[in-house]
């Protein structure tokens, strides 16, 4: 942010009053951009202005949780933690699988469009949005959908809200339909050496029963420990008993035809926090380092993270990896001694991993490696109808101007 | 004006895809709601570039671009409202990409929905959206709608199964977008759009490993009511079966009649369930919710011998629509949602406004999703049998939205509900939907009269509802 007064920090009471507040920062000109939990603000491009940071700390809560219809109305400054804490106590949850829970708002993760590796298994955050409230810049409160689960009526506006990261307008709450919990949740690590790793990952692919999550990872130290091993396998599983008892029992058979002696299993609390922290791993930054998220084909997810890790390598770079082989993703890290050095090669590094991998956009990483690239790499070709719906929700661009694709 | 429209478009690509007389275009006229119209022409294109170029010409006459697929639509989404050009994707039915390992496809709109499941069945992967209408119904259309279906209960709707789309815009030039693109979410907008936002020429959607196991029971209750609250209390119990489908008397005698397939006629209400998943949680599964149901006084519980059998009720079940035939000579089928846990109390309110109209419904409910389908019986030839139904028919709609439900669950605002769109949504609400079609429409060609309220209300003539 490159104002030099400090911006101004406001906190909104109400959804009128952030509506209110948008309306008169339009008026003034004064660029806004909201802040969740602060945990993604990494996302996207640095905004051009900020004069306004609006916090959703004042907009919490549980509000319209109807355990027996299984939908819950969210207030954008809940956080992550604090939804899982109400829910599960029905037995119910919303699978958010954002970093940083404790911190991490709803608000937040929607603008984010954040989706997590259990996505295969239970649908994105967006997929389970049924409705929304946002605050426009011409100071109105926009509904979408409502508090029903199954909803045709106009156009599905909550779609368009859910990963603009604050640029359309402040999304002050949010109806979701919750799922019902797994009752038993376990991980199983592995090591993954070269010479079994093709056939582990051919393994994979003839489970009985599917992990909810599948992560290789490659760095990262500190999560999904396993030994002294470099390359490692995260899996979870969730289900009755039964099901994880046999999933273990597959996994089990399955890997060890692959030539994996051992898997460490992880239940209850244990597995959920190992799962969580590599999660929060995603964004962490350690020292001079970038970090990029590459989405295509879960076919292709190992094989992109070799490829980023060659690339690195002519470049000097330093590289790490998860690759999500149920999703797609690559979690993909790259760091260098010092800033300097990374720096150095930077512009040509950047240019030559968005040319290897369509859809790889900067997820975290050192602030002036990242204020010295594009975070989205090249633009869609809607980008013109993207720059349309901007002029028509935010025509004075106030909002968070300059974060989103294309300098929007 | 019109002229002009017809003879380019004939000039640009032939009689082959332009069909101009009379006779050719009454078909397009129609979907299955009541009113019509006929276009000034209707196109069915060959591919993409055909679809684009009709659109271009159509944009630049100024005229009104109306995509139809199979045109089962029940709210008059693909009647041309304004004339104009229908632009049929029937042509454009194949199955372009198939990626088994991750399970993935791109079809084109016109492929008929269970077309696409049967295709990928051989690779035990299928496409979970499944509307009554799927044995007709085009992913094209489904898109247009968010088509929902009885199994929507655990696996989502159209919205949740498809990845990206390729659509036209209102100048005729052809787009690609993504869920996985970098910036705003296009795809999630274009689905349930019915066709006011683009033209959609192709789609790629998810597909789904077919379950391990799956069970399907029949359920008898004396009542709609008690059918009704096992439905509440199994949602209640935080269990999510793979499909919940409530139907009353009527609707099971009609579809006995019709399908044999043994549904006890002496009771007021059948619960058909679905639960699928692993072969381990079958037995628990079915204990549970079989337990749920003998509380709350379940005459009898079977269960499907065999997948044969299964496929025989779900056929029944989706067939309903043509079997309700038999005992009525029309018939309105209205779309609404309530929350959950209000069904017994919506149950009792349609009970009321049956007797208070004196019309018979019937009571057909995708019961897990709060999803009612009521069919009001009536005679289209008398007069106050007609007006009883729109009345009835209006009341419920009104009494599901004081309850916290809304307009459409699956089947769309179209052409028929678009006047009730505000009941549910205020001025600024509508205001940013009307911001998005500005965006992509500024010249409101694409399916115009749809969805949005009308201004002013006109003094137009009170349809006659969708008939079967």
């Amino acid at each position: 942010m490159s104002a030099a007064l400090e911006p101004r920090v406001v906190a909104p009471g109400s959804a009128a009053d952030a509506a209110a507040l948008l309306a008169a920062c339009a008026r003034e000109g004064a660029a806004v951009v909201p802040v969740g939990g602060s945990t993604l603000q990494s996302l996207g491009n640095a905004p051009r202005r900020c004069d306004v940071l609006l916090h959703t700390s004042g907009l919490s809560g549980v509000r319209d949780y109807l355990p027996a219809d299984m939908t819950a109305g969210l207030e954008a400054g809940t956080t992550l933690a604090d939804v899982a804490r109400v829910l599960g106590e029905f037995g119910q949850w919303i699978p958010f699988d954002a970093p940083r829970a404790p911190l991490a708002t709803v608000g937040g993760t929607l603008a984010a469009g954040w989706a997590g590796p259990r996505r295969a298994a239970y649908g994105r955050p967006r997929d389970l949005v049924i409705g929304s409230t946002v605050a426009l810049a011409d100071g109105s409160l926009a509904h979408a959908g409502g508090m029903v689960v199954k909803n045709v009526a106009g156009y599905d506006m909550s779609k368009l809200y859910v990963g603009s990261l604050g640029t359309l307008g402040l999304i002050v709450r949010a109806n979701f339909k919750a799922l019902p919990r797994p009752p038993a949740h376990r991980v199983a690590l592995a090591p993954l050496a070269d010479d079994v790793r093709d056939r582990t990952l051919a393994a994979l692919g003839h489970l009985e029963i599917e992990p909810s999550a599948a992560l290789i990872f490659d760095g990262f130290a500190g999560v999904a420990r396993f030994g002294d091993a470099g390359v490692r396998l995260l899996l979870t599983f969730e289900g009755s008993d039964a099901v994880v008892e046999r999933a273990t029992r597959g996994v089990r058979s399955g890997l060890g035809k692959a030539g994996i002696p051992e898997t460490l299993l992880l239940d209850g609390g244990a597995a959920e926090r190992a799962l969580a922290e590599a999660i929060d791993a995603y964004i962490d930054v350690p020292g001079a380092s970038l970090t990029y998220r590459s989405v295509g084909l879960p076919s292709t997810a190992w094989s992109r993270t070799r490829s980023a890790a060659a690339l690195a390598r002519e470049y000097g770079l330093h590289a790490e990896s998860v690759a999500d082989v149920r999703t797609g993703d690559a979690i993909l890290r790259f760091s260098a001694a010092d800033v300097a050095t990374f720096a150095a090669v930077l512009g040509g590094f950047d240019a030559a991993l968005h040319r290897a991998f369509e859809r790889t956009t900067v997820l975290a990483g050192e602030p002036a490696l990242r204020a010295a690239i594009d975070a989205w790499g090249a633009e869609p070709s809607t980008i013109a109808t993207m720059r349309a719906i901007k002029a028509r929700f935010d025509p004075t661009g106030i909002l968070a101007p300059g974060r989103y694709v294309g300098a929007i | 004006m019109v002229t002009s429209l017809s003879s380019r478009l004939l000039e640009a690509l032939g009689p082959d895809i332009v069909h101009t007389s009379r006779e050719d275009l009454t078909v397009y006229a129609y979907d299955g709601y009541s009113e019509s119209r006929l276009p000034s022409a209707a196109v069915i294109p060959r591919d993409a570039r055909e679809a684009a170029l009709a659109v271009r010409i159509a944009a630049e006459c100024g005229e009104p671009i109306v995509p139809r697929g199979a045109g089962s639509g029940l709210c008059g989404g693909a009647i041309p409202a304004q004339g104009g050009m229908v632009v049929s994707m029937v042509r454009m039915n194949r199955i372009l990409e198939l990626d088994v390992r991750n399970r993935r496809a791109r079809v084109q709109p016109g492929l008929i929905n269970l077309e696409l499941s049967k295709a990928v069945a051989p690779h035990g992967i299928f496409y979970a959206p499944d509307p009554s209408s799927q044995k007709v119904s085009t992913i094209g259309g489904n898109v247009g709608t968010n088509a929902g279906g009885p199994h929507c209960l655990s696996y989502g709707t159209t919205t949740n199964h498809v990845l990206g789309v390729e659509y036209v815009d209102s100048t005729g030039a052809i787009h690609r977008c993504s869920i996985d693109d970098p910036g705003y979410d296009l795809t999630g907008l274009l689905v349930g759009s019915e066709g006011t936002l683009g033209l959609v020429t192709s789609v790629d959607v998810r597909l789904m490993v077919m379950p391990e196991a799956v069970r399907v029971f029949v359920a008898a209750f004396p009542d709609v009511e008690s059918a009704s609250e096992v439905v509440s209390a199994i949602i209640a119990a935080g269990i999510i079966p793979t499909a919940l489908e409530l139907m009353d008397k009527m609707i099971t005698a009609s579809i006995e009649s019709h399908f044999h397939v043994g549904f006890p006629l002496t009771a007021g209400a059948v619960l058909l369930v679905e639960i699928a998943g692993a072969a381990d949680d079958m037995a628990a599964g079915e204990a549970a919710i079989a337990q749920i149901a003998r509380r709350h006084g379940a005459l009898s519980w079977r269960a499907a011998a065999d997948a044969a059998e299964r496929e025989a009720l779900w056929a029944s079940r989706k067939g309903a629509g043509g079997a309700i035939g038999k005992i009525t000579p029309n018939f309105y089928i209205q779309d609404a949602c309530v929350p959950r846990s209000k069904l017994p109390q919506i149950t009792h309110e349609i009970e009321r406004i049956a007797r208070e109209y004196d019309v018979k419904i019937g009571n057909l409910y995708h019961a897990g999703d709060g999803n009612l389908h009521p069919l009001l019986c009536f005679d289209r030839r008398e007069a106050r049998s007609v007006h009883a139904i729109v009345e009835a028919g209006t009341e419920i709609l009104a009494t599901c939205i004081a309850m916290g439900g809304t307009i459409s669950g699956e089947h769309g605002v179209g052409h028929e509900k678009r006047g009730s769109l505000s009941l549910v949504f205020d001025t600024e609400d509508l205001a940013a939907m009307g911001r998005v079609r500005d965006v992509f429409d500024p010249h409101k060609l694409f399916n115009p009269d749809k969805i949005f309220p009308t201004g002013a209300v006109c003094g137009e003539v009170r349809a006659v509802p969708a008939v079967a």
